[in-house]
């Protein structure tokens, strides 16, 4: 397609040039990279009218006048290269590619656009950008470099699916993710495996397939896509075979990769002395005692070692392309086997891709992609997944709470256990938590996907610039769940063992016609195309739960078990039904106006609501193009202007598959039927929708050297689908109906900078830069505007409230420590300040501090009616700076993200302050001990799961979210030509790499970014009505890779 | 070039059906699951309006709710057992009195049993409207399950939300009465009915259910003897000792050996090992709800999961208190009672051991046995008809105790209904009886110390004694107020 219209262009600009000529320059246009021919580049004569193209074996022949004073030479993905006319004939260019404009077209869903006619806001990012980048799905190594798009990996466990997010927050409710094509189809996204082992199902796209994606965010561009339009569209465009002999790529890494920024814990002695002191505090024995082994040692566990290793990872792909005239390939291979610092997390990816075109005969073309990937998922119960975070044998808490005067091993090498928690040693208190070495070597979580993504097409060109093509896409995915528990300590010892096993299977057809119109009438260009489409999807799934292994050799769901009951059971059905049509119109370059207007039909919305009108329209003006503008003296400088705006209507219609229907789910009473009222539905269900406005500016100084693009947005959301909470008094399942109740806004503004700070033959210096700020209002929700609060699952720290951002955060305030007594000040509702002590009765915990009732009892705190809001979750700002430096042979990348302005909820703090016989964090040994001291840890008493944190969320554990990382530092060096010629190898680049290598936080955590509820839509656990929250997870990865690229 | 542009014209044709091709199924769009049932199909035929009815029950034996955890809660608060794991989930803080509107315990047992109300109040609209459907008795006794399910789900919130009825006669809030059923958006706001109106309610409720009732029906379901149990159970609470001799004069008979003479012949089992090891629904069983393999507890609500030992299953989360009831002579070593062999010592610690079945914990839960209806009439008659109170009390013991002689000093006037309640913490350890039988008594909790730390008294009606209204509700609720 982008070599269709690249033609087209190319036809443009030598159209009307018919003058008189002198004399005619000849050459070769050769790719400096690898030296090769390239065909089709554009040769244009500066200075007078009429130009060429090169052809397939890279030479061009040019008449020129005498007036000429330049040969531009322009292909797409080199940089456009001027070279004066001398006296010579013959001018030979060796082009640049440009991995920053890589597309000079951007992949706007169903067709394709110039990138200087786009007057919507699209961002780009080319495969090369991603390339290397030791991820398991292409969009975590999206950080940073789009303006406008948020990536939150919310933490260290593999191919979980990062927060995406395209211009904020767009829904409370719905998913927020954006609508992800590849290739033409929406893909399946979002994490599908149903255990411990996360399973994004993105993960199942290799990223060295990945040419290009285009991230459509105003209306403009995105209202294509109608319905699902409303937290953007990323459109995923796979390689294709370039014209030219055959190319063979190969691209592989290393690498190993470690926890970075575990917080410091109590060590044995310190953990004694600790809880003995709390328990003493509040009139009990000590408990808590030093182990010695019989060789006379001491017991001192790192629990963190039984957690966390240092992982190694290995990644290939292996590529073959070419073209000739009629037919283009690109085949592909990969194999990912990466583990995870966590012990026992890997991921596995074995995938291949076969995409070919063939013109059939004149005007007529079909084409196919074809990919296939097998992912393997395996990971501990780590407690770090939405829903999970307070697991008893999440090992990301495991690891804070063991005891540390315990071992892991008894000395006869048998686990040490007492019952169904790790054991005794020498403490005389019990506890709950299983022995994480236990869970870690005999549980087992695998979730493996077979994905199948292909499309077919086929296109005729009935007239001149008027094209039909119909396109058949599917995407199958299926699942294949295990758990594992032992029966010797955790979730399975209960129950003597257990297995669970579900097999899903989710399958998608989509089938779009499009016809598609373009023309040029003089200084008039115009593009039209109208569609059709169905999309239908279904699934279903099924599986069993077993439990008492009747041997305890058996540890798969295949083994013989005492007991079978069903397990993740599944089916459901929705399908799309939409008409929509695209209209862009230029007069001379100079102005713009596009139109879109899709209708989409969707069979999960209430009967006779299932269909809607979405549509925007943007339009362009290109100062730069203006002949008072060319004349002036600011053109030689700043040499492109272009202003543009858009507005329109799109939506979110992530409902699920029947809202609106009230449903009964049959079950049982007993071993009697049963029907029971499960679903309140909404007959008045319609989409949720979104207008969103957009302006922006490009300005190119210097040709292109350097550019800036500055967008506003303002998204009102203003139908938004709210789950409008229910008083639980109602008996409502779920406690919640799925209605259009609520508005709420993104706004903020957005700046790219792209600079080639020194371009030499030896040395060049780029920059790129991006920068978005955000600001997220709700104005209205249901019920009349009832707060909404985001639950984690056992622990409520967000609160989504008209007038501020969605997902607050929402905490009891605490002032610190009272220097007198050594208690925690609590401030109540009335802003009244009070003092907590575990050890008094439960009426008198709670005295006034000072006032006139000071030292007297007062109300204990409630957590629903005192806390407040103590900051927003959603990052006020965020962006990244790239800086890539070529020095002869040796290349060095610097990449940063940053983020902040928000807070993020440290959880996990108030575990590690626990007073219960839970280990803590090292910093405990701050706490309060004498009448005076000045601290922020209160006197320790035994059984406190107040003063810290545990009971109710508090603002002690809200810090600042601000960071800068150094997410990627790569040094490469590309082998000479000369040496590798001999082999037929045309280049070798090797390169170290670090990913993650440093965080600058004042964040107390490992990391803050982090979020455990990640993209979670559920009514509880959800990413967007409690984000920010780090609450018992495992921390994020430090990577360092090894790699070779080489061509041949 | 003229005909090269027809014969592009002919592949316009041949486009346009195609393009249009995919508009033709019409009810592309009409989708649903094939694993409910909508609405309108809910009540359709006589054996989906019997589902209706299990429903309401299935909601009542919500793990949350009837199914175990409410039976954990009132033990818990209780001073026979002492929590022995540090777990919050599996009710710390309901132990130790520091539960806040927010605690899982708290919004999780307003939450279920409130779904299980509308559920009743569903069937009681759904049966109304498809009363022609069924029999006219059949329409009658679905209807008088619903509410005496709503019945007893409303005593049970007043049991742990709302002052006891004899602090003030009933005045002080009790709970929302949700009599209607609940499917829309609408009806928010509600306020608090005082406790007297809630109790009110649920009388008139159990009086209308007991007629409409099946005079026999499995034990898993409510029969007109269930209904009139309940009611002992309701005036008992509510310290009207003449009701609760009325209406448990209707199925106990005046001497021993006491049996219920109408409808189900309800009387003790001979042996109790028989009532938590048998079918479960023998003839002592006046409610018992069922669990299976494939409708279970589900996690953590599951009786046998806390109090059975590890060996035998359970996760011995709690203990008895060596200072609560486990240090009556019936539990000593001597003891011949056989209710101490429904307790089993591990190490130091005593557990009860009366819920035995393993995951996926199949035990019934009892909802009410005859011998507390016994031991309901042998309190309400301490002091108008005292040889009938020691009958009915000595026939609960001596059932696990034959040759047992009660001491004459407990048997005297001022003694007695110590001893018949000393009893009902013996015969009805585990069953959810002791924070009910200590609020309505006027008492306080008494302090408790285990490894997880102490537990503190609570004085009648202090700080911590009733729960928190749930915050959920709070929230959404704009009428409610907290206690």
């Amino acid at each position: 397609m982008k070599k269709l219209l690249q033609s087209l262009f190319i036809l443009l600009f030598i159209a009307g040039s018919a003058m008189a000529q002198d004399r005619t320059i000849t050459g070769t246009v050769t790719g400096k990279e690898d030296g090769l021919p390239l065909p089709g580049v554009s040769v244009k004569i500066k200075g007078a009218a009429g130009g060429t193209t090169t052809t397939a074996d890279g030479k061009y022949s040019i008449k020129i006048t005498s007036q000429a004073t330049a040969l531009e030479f322009s292909y797409i993905g080199f940089l456009t290269q001027t070279k004066p006319v001398g006296s010579g004939n013959v001018i030979n260019v060796s082009l640049v590619g440009d991995s920053k404009t890589l597309s000079d077209v951007v992949v706007t869903g169903y067709t394709t656009q110039a990138k200087r006619d786009v007057t919507g806001s699209i961002a780009s990012v080319s495969g090369e950008q991603l390339k290397n980048v030791p991820v398991q799905s292409f969009e975590q190594a999206l950080a940073g470099k789009a303006a406008g798009v948020n990536i939150v990996q919310p933490n260290g466990v593999l191919n979980n699916p990062p927060v995406f997010r395209v211009r904020g927050i767009n829904s409370i409710s719905l998913s927020s993710y954006p609508l992800i094509i590849v290739d033409g189809i929406p893909v399946f996204t979002g994490d599908q495996s149903s255990n411990s082992a996360a399973g994004n199902a993105l993960g199942d796209i290799n990223p060295a397939d990945i040419e290009s994606i285009d991230i459509l965010k105003d209306a403009a561009s995105s209202a294509i896509y109608g319905s699902r339009a409303a937290s953007g569209v990323v459109v995923i465009t796979t390689k294709k075979g370039k014209q030219g002999s055959t190319k063979i790529n190969y691209e592989g890494w290393v690498g190993s990769s470690k926890a970075q920024n575990l917080n410091p814990l109590l060590n044995a002695a310190e953990y004694v002395q600790i809880k003995n002191e709390a328990r003493t505090n509040i009139g009990l024995a000590p408990a808590f005692f030093l182990q010695t082994r019989s060789d006379g040692t001491q017991v001192e566990t790192n629990w963190y070692d039984y957690a966390y290793r240092t992982a190694t990872s290995q990644n290939h792909a292996l590529n073959f392309s070419g073209a000739n005239e009629k037919t283009s390939y690109f085949i592909s291979l990969g194999y990912s086997n990466q583990e995870g610092f966590i012990i026992n997390n890997s991921f596995e990816r074995k995938n291949g891709r076969v995409n070919v075109d063939h013109k059939l005969f004149k005007g007529v073309n079909i084409g196919a992609n074809f990919s296939y990937s097998n992912t393997l998922n395996r990971a501990p119960n780590t407690g770090s997944l939405p829903g999970s975070s307070f697991n008893t044998g999440g090992l990301g808490r495991l690891a804070f709470v063991l005891p540390p005067n315990v071992a892991a091993y008894n000395e006869d090498g048998s686990y040490n256990v007492n019952g169904s928690a790790v054991g005794l040693g020498a403490n005389l208190i019990a506890s709950n938590y299983p022995n994480a070495a236990v869970l870690v070597n005999e549980d087992a979580n695998t979730s493996e996907s077979d994905r199948l993504i292909s499309n077919a097409y086929f296109s005729v060109q009935l007239l001149k610039g008027l094209t039909f093509k119909t396109n058949y896409n599917i995407d199958n995915l299926k699942l294949d769940n295990n758990v594992f528990v032992n029966r010797i300590q955790g979730d399975g010892f209960a129950y003597n063992g257990g297995a669970t096993s579900n097999f899903a299977k989710n399958s998608r057809w989509n089938w779009s016609n499009t016809l598609n119109y373009s023309g040029t009438f003089g200084d008039h260009t115009i593009g039209a195309f109208i569609g059709v489409e169905d999309q239908y999807t279904k699934g279903y799934g099924y599986g069993a739960t077993r439990q008492n292994v009747i041997d305890p050799f058996i540890e798969i769901y295949q083994g013989a078990f005492g007991a079978i009951t069903p397990a993740g059971l599944s089916q459901y059905n929705n399908a799309f039904r939409s008409f929509f049509s695209n209209v862009t119109y230029d007069y001379k370059k100079k102005y713009y106006l596009t139109g879109s207007f899709r209708r989409d039909g969707y069979s999960g919305l209430a009967a006779g609501r299932e269909y809607g009108n979405f549509g925007g329209a943007s339009a362009g003006w290109a100062l730069s193009e203006e002949e008072f503008y060319k004349e002036s003296s600011l053109s030689k400088i700043l040499t492109r202007v272009k202003f543009h705006g858009s507005y329109g209507l799109v939506g979110n219609v992530g409902v699920g598959n029947y809202p609106a229907l009230y449903l009964y789910n049959p079950g049982l009473y007993g071993s009697d039927p049963a029907l029971s009222f499960s679903q309140a539905g909404n007959p008045e269900l319609s989409w949720e929708t979104s207008k969103k406005a957009d302006v922006g500016i490009n300005l190119e100084f210097l040709n292109g050297r350097f550019s800036l693009d500055v967008d506003y947005y303002h998204n009102n959301i203003d139908g938004l689908v709210q789950n409008a909470p229910q008083a639980p008094s109602k008996g409502i399942p779920g406690n919640s109906i799925l209605a259009n109740v609520g508005k709420m806004s993104n706004k903020g503004l957005e700046f790219t900078i792209n600079s080639r700070n020194i371009e030499g033959d030896n040395f060049s210096w780029n920059t790129s830069f991006t920068l978005s700020t955000l600001k997220n209002e709700v104005i209205e929700l249901g019920n009349n505007n009832a707060d909404l609060f985001g639950v984690t699952q056992l622990e409520t720290a967000n609160i989504t409230r008209v007038g501020y951002p969605v997902g607050s955060f929402y905490t009891v305030q605490t002032v610190g420590v009272d220097p007198a007594t050594g208690e925690r000040i609590f401030v109540n509702r009335f802003g009244q300040k009070l003092r907590f002590s575990f050890q008094r009765a439960t009426a008198a915990r709670y005295q006034y501090l000072d006032g006139p009732n000071a030292g007297q009892n007062a109300p204990a705190i409630d957590a629903a009616l005192d806390a407040q809001i103590s900051g927003q979750s959603v990052p006020k700002w965020f962006g990244g700076l790239d800086n890539n430096f070529r020095y002869k042979a040796f290349d060095l990348t610097l990449g940063l993200t940053f983020s902040g302005g928000n807070k993020v909820y440290y959880g996990s703090l108030a575990g590690l302050r626990d007073q219960r016989f839970w280990n803590n964090e090292a910093g405990m040994m701050d706490r309060w001990t004498t009448p005076g001291q000045i601290t922020d840890i209160p006197r320790v008493v035994y059984g406190d799961n107040v003063s810290n944190g545990s009971a109710f969320a508090q603002s002690q554990n809200v810090f600042s979210g601000n960071f800068l990382k150094v997410r990627n530092l790569a040094l490469g060096y590309t082998l000479p030509k000369e040496f590798l010629g001999k082999y037929g190898i045309s280049n070798v680049r090797v390169y170290a790499q670090s990913s993650n290598l440093w965080i600058i936080s004042n964040y107390p955590g490992p990391d803050p970014e982090v979020s455990v509820n990640g993209n979670s839509t559920g009514a509880t656990n959800s990413g967007n009505l409690a984000p920010g929250v780090d609450r018992n997870s495992v921390p994020s990865a430090r990577t360092f890779t090894f790699g070779i690229n080489v061509g041949f | 070039m003229k005909i090269k542009i027809n014969n592009k014209i002919k592949y316009l044709f041949v486009a346009a059906p195609i393009l249009f091709a995919t508009s033709c199924k019409k009810d592309f769009l009409k989708t649903a699951p094939d694993t409910a049932l909508p609405i309108e199909e809910a009540f359709s035929t006589p054996a989906r309006i019997l589902s209706q009815v299990n429903g309401v029950y299935a909601g009542v034996k919500n793990g949350n709710f009837y199914g175990g955890r409410f039976l954990i809660y009132n033990d818990i608060r209780g001073e026979d057992f002492i929590v022995n794991k540090p777990n919050g989930v599996t009710n710390l803080d309901t132990w130790r009195f520091n539960v806040t509107s927010n605690t899982s315990e708290v919004t999780g047992l307003w939450g279920a049993a409130y779904a299980a109300i509308n559920r009743a109040n569903l069937v009681i609209e759904g049966v109304t409207a498809n009363a022609g459907l069924i029999t006219p008795a059949l329409s009658r006794q679905y209807i008088a399950e619903a509410k005496f399910l709503r019945a007893l789900s409303y005593y049970s919130l007043l049991q742990l939300y709302s002052k006891p009825y004899i602090t003030d006669n009933g005045t002080s809030l009790g709970v929302p009465l949700r009599l209607k059923a609940e499917k829309d958006l609408t009806g928010n706001d509600l306020k608090r009915s005082t406790v007297s109106e809630v109790y009110t309610q649920i009388l008139k409720d159990l009086n209308e259910a007991e007629p409409d009732l099946a005079l026999t029906i499995a034990a898993t379901k409510a029969s007109r003897n269930t209904a009139i149990a309940l009611k002992t159970r309701v005036y008992l609470t509510m310290g009207n000792l003449a009701s609760v001799v009325t209406e448990a004069n209707k199925i106990v008979t005046a001497t021993a050996p006491f049996t219920a003479t109408t409808g189900v012949a309800n009387k003790l089992e001979t042996s109790i090992a028989t009532v938590f090891g048998g079918s479960y629904v023998g003839t002592e069983a006046l409610l018992t709800f069922p669990m299976t393999e494939l409708d279970a507890p589900g996690t953590q609500n599951q009786l046998a999961f806390y109090y059975n030992i590890e060996s035998a299953g359970g996760n011995q989360e709690y203990f008895l208190n060596a200072n609560g009831i486990l240090a009556n002579s019936a539990f000593a070593a001597a003891s011949t009672d056989a209710r101490k062999t429904l307790t089993t010592a591990v190490g130091v610690n005593t557990y009860l051991t009366k819920f035995k079945k393993p995951s996926p914990y199949t035990d019934y839960v009892p909802v009410i046995r005859y011998a507390e209806v016994l031991l309901n009439l042998a309190e309400a008659t301490v002091l108008s008809d005292p040889a009938r109170s020691i009958a009915l009390l000595t026939a609960v013991r001596q059932r696990s105790n034959p040759g047992y002689v009660f001491p004459a000093a407990d048997l005297l006037p001022a003694n007695l209904k110590n001893t018949i309640l000393t009893e009902r913490r013996i015969e009805l350890l585990g069953e959810g009886f002791r924070s009910p039988d200590v609020m309505r008594l006027g008492a306080g909790f008494l302090a408790k110390t285990g490894p997880q730390g102490t537990a503190p008294a609570i004085p009648f009606n202090t700080a911590g004694y009733i729960w928190p209204i749930s915050a959920t509700e709070i929230q959404n609720n704009k009428l409610v107020t907290q206690n």
